[in-house]
């Protein structure tokens, strides 16, 4: 039997303020604006060698101090936001695309595409993901471009295990039985039916994937193998200034916290939708 | 009565109890009395507080719940214990069971050791004795080999088995007082019969009282001395069984009573002359899961034949009905006419043309032919789409209307299955289950069918919503000359509303025939089980069913 009540009860839940979710729309909404509006901010040119200000700690001219060749770290940073932002959309979007695609006919259609499918995932995931980025990067060179291409090679299957467990259970749904027995087409039944009640973990994982990919994409910058210098990239800039780190702090300080603060924008941004996801499934 | 004349003091007395659960009221000013061996029913539907009453006799609440008033057990005042005096009561005073025996047994420890368990806890016998116990209880819940069966574990038993294990677990304490809440809802009816008929039992022997919940008047008429009717939270009426059956003071008795399936026939009539079968289904076999296993075959053939060597035929304005308990192949007769399995053997024709073979344009057309509807309310309707756009999406995804007059013609629709203009952008979650299955039917009425197929349609619902859904059934199927192929495992509902009926079991058919005839006088052994498992509500009553037992049989 079925309890009107007790939903009518949890149907009010949902409009409930979620300090997570303000929390992590403030982080990410600040670095979309300062990225978008570096120019207009930055007090200098992010790549602007002054020799006679090398090494300077934070004052009223240089916020955040200077590099070792005198180059301004808060415009840098800012600068380099614009990189670190859009390195999580690059990575992130291809695996996405390609993984649901993959999960959603592999597990809808099931049978040798979904077995071929599952077998190179296992392959796949027998590796450390940073192992095997590592190396597809090491094969194609470094730079940002391979490291993106190395990241949606391996990537792609986590989506597609997650979509194509999510098919595998609404496939059963009667709705979906109900749309085979009205005649829709397998493409329609996808897109319009099986599509929308999959896609709400996958966009939860992805968010939390983000931090991945951008904490990857400065590991990589610090060890030389995603972004190259002189571009201004927040892993980059981390690495260039260890060597200075007992004179200079602020060059690894500034670009470090900024790392740190999107990532947990993200982060948070990924546990606020998991929660309305799961008050979705509830209510 | 035979509790009441005596003037023993009440077993159970239970005083203006409030239940409310924040601001909502789950329960409102209950009470009723239980006399030692008696058997009460409480009746009503989905959310009328008939479970959250007994909870809150057994303090079993959730957490956000209050209660308010008394509830007295012999004399004492249950509401106001602490937990430690509970836990002496529990179990040992009381006994309950629930709908779902499945989900109430550990299926880690095995059926003796479970049954054991309280008595050891209670009574303070040792391990050995508690076991011996248990074998004896099982044999007197009517488990066959109880000294076997006691070390099976839970998902050995069968749902009727696991019923009677959760009884034993009940009853080996010897309570005073055994709360059932929906004992034999999940059951088939002849095993729901038969768990009737142990309790009954129980009660004559031992004395046992019993508080009997049930959404269904039947079963609480069956077994029960006295009756309280619940609804919203309200005891709407209570009294004698008899004399509320019988006489009804309050209109939503009435109304309970007159939704009972088959206390009314629903006249459908064949139109047309049958002449020419529009389904022909002869000799159908289906077969699932030939045991893919890794090592292939060394585990032998594990397939399982879920129907076997089937002929059926429907003529065109005919309502057809399918009775048959779970497992029996009904539905998955149905899926194979609509193609959503593939049939090992045998062929499915509707007016003349091979299902199986279809393809292409001849599939389409064969689609907005034949419809289905299907059992659970919420899962057949996708729970992102509002159901105006439910009802519309298969008008213009088979291009018999653009979108603007999809939409239109879907008004129309919702309309004709009595939906109020104003829920057409709900979204499913936020229907009742009753209209959520108006939105299936309008959904496969777009089509213009001229077969629909109806699998369980009303089982997750109340009776009062299924006896409302029948009644618009029968209408569209009059109005729009369907035929319909209706399918459900109760057999009063299906011979209230079809012609010629049809009785499967373990994927065969063991009888058919005319729906009068198989109810008054079924030929089969198992059909003569099915109807004599009825739970139907009896006209006029002479003999009391339960009666007082002074003392607890030892």
């Amino acid at each position: 039997m079925i309890d009107t009540p007790v939903l009518a009860q949890a149907m009010p839940s949902f409009r409930k303020p979620m300090p997570t979710m303000l929390v992590a729309l403030a982080i990410l909404g600040g670095w979309l604006a300062l990225a978008l509006a570096a120019p207009v901010i930055a007090p200098y040119d992010p790549d602007a060698i002054d020799i006679m200000n090398m090494l300077s700690p934070p004052s009223a001219l240089h916020w955040f101090g200077t590099d070792q060749v005198g180059r301004d770290v808060f415009s840098r940073v800012l600068f380099a936001s614009r990189v670190d932002l859009l390195l999580c959309v690059a990575g992130v979007l291809p695996p996405l695309l390609i993984g649901t695609t993959i999960g959603l006919l592999s597990g809808y259609f099931g049978g040798v595409v979904d077995n071929v499918f599952m077998r190179i995932y296992d392959l796949t995931v027998a590796f450390p993901f940073f192992v095997l980025v590592l190396a597809i990067v090491g094969v194609l060179g470094p730079g940002l471009l391979n490291f993106i291409l190395a990241l949606t090679l391996v990537g792609w299957v986590s989506y597609a295990r997650l979509v194509r467990a999510q098919v595998l259970t609404i496939r059963e749904s009667e709705y979906i039985q109900a749309a085979k027995c009205l005649g829709y087409r397998p493409v329609a039944i996808l897109g319009h039916h099986v599509l929308p009640n999959a896609i709400g973990p996958v966009i939860a994982y992805a968010v939390s994937d983000a931090v991945l990919v951008m904490l990857a994409g400065a590991s990589f910058g610090f060890l030389g193998m995603g972004a190259q210098p002189p571009l201004a990239e927040w892993g980059v800039m981390i690495a260039d200034g260890q060597a200075f780190v007992q004179q200079a702090w602020w060059i690894c300080l500034f670009p470090g916290l900024a790392a740190i603060s999107l990532g947990l924008g993200f982060a948070l941004l990924g546990d606020g939708l998991g929660q309305i996801q799961r008050r979705g499934v509830t209510a | 009565m035979t509790g009441l004349e005596n003037g023993k003091p009440p077993l159970l007395d239970v005083r203006d109890l409030s239940v409310t659960f924040g601001a909502f009221a789950a329960v409102k000013n209950v009470s009723f009395t239980l006399q030692p061996g008696e058997i009460l029913g409480i009746v009503g539907e989905s959310g009328s507080g008939k479970s959250v009453t007994c909870r809150a006799v057994m303090r079993l609440l959730a957490a956000g719940a209050s209660a308010q008033g008394s509830v007295a057990l012999d004399g004492r005042d249950l509401l106001a214990l602490g937990e430690d005096e509970l836990c002496a009561i529990r179990g040992r005073d009381i006994g309950m069971i629930f709908q779902n025996p499945a989900s109430h047994l550990d299926p880690l420890r095995r059926i003796g050791q479970q049954v054991a368990a309280p008595m050891i806890r209670h009574l303070g016998i040792s391990k050995r004795e508690g076991w011996q116990r248990a074998v004896r209880l099982l044999d007197d819940v009517g488990i066959r080999e109880p000294e076997k069966r006691a070390r099976s574990y839970p998902h050995e038993f069968s749902g009727g088995m696991k019923q009677r294990a959760m009884i034993a677990y009940a009853i080996g304490c010897q309570p005073k007082l055994l709360i059932a809440d929906e004992p034999t809802t999940a059951l088939d009816v002849t095993v729901q019969a038969r768990i009737l008929q142990l309790l009954k039992e129980l009660n004559r022997k031992t004395g046992l009282a019993m508080i009997l919940i049930s959404h269904d008047l039947g079963v609480v008429a069956d077994i029960c001395s006295r009756v309280v009717v619940m609804r919203g939270g309200e005891v709407v009426e209570q009294g004698p069984i008899d004399e509320v059956i019988n006489r009804p003071s309050h209109p939503y008795t009435k109304l309970l009573i007159d939704s009972q399936p088959g206390r009314r026939t629903y006249g459908t009539t064949a139109t047309a002359g049958g002449s020419a079968p529009l389904l022909d289904i002869a000799r159908l076999s289906v077969t699932f899961g030939a045991g893919r296993s890794l090592l292939g075959g060394i585990g032998g053939d594990h397939s399982f034949r879920a129907l076997d060597g089937i002929d059926l035929t429907i003529n065109a304005g005919e309502t057809v009905g399918i009775v048959g308990e779970s497992g029996s192949g009904k539905s998955t007769l149905a899926r194979s006419i609509v193609r959503l399995n593939t049939p090992s053997g045998g062929t499915i024709r509707v007016d003349g043309q091979d299902v199986g073979t279809l393809a292409g344009d001849a599939l389409t057309a064969f689609r907005r032919r034949v419809q289905m509807v299907f059992q659970n309310p919420y899962d057949s309707l996708n729970p992102r789409l509002t159901i105006a756009e439910a009802v519309a999406e298969p008008i213009w995804r088979h291009g018999l209307a653009d979108r603007q007059t999809a939409r239109k013609q879907a008004d129309a629709l919702l309309e004709t299955v009595e939906l109020p203009r104003s829920l057409r952008d709900r979204k499913p979650r936020q229907l009742s289950g009753g209209q959520c299955q108006r939105v299936g039917l309008a959904r496969a009425l777009a089509l213009k069918p001229q077969l629909l197929i109806a699998d369980e349609i009303t089982s997750a619902l109340d009776v009062t919503t299924q006896a409302q859904i029948l009644e618009l059934l029968v209408r569209l199927q009059r109005e729009r000359a369907l035929t319909l192929l209706y399918i459900s495992h109760d057999l009063s509902v299906v011979s209230s509303l079809c012609q010629r009926v049809y009785v499967f079991k373990a994927g065969r058919i063991v009888e058919q025939g005319v729906a009068s005839e198989v109810l008054t006088t079924p030929q089969n052994p198992y059909t003569q089980a099915l109807v004599a498992s009825l739970a139907r509500l009896p006209t006029e009553r002479t003999a009391p069913h339960s009666q007082s037992v002074s003392h607890h049989a030892t």
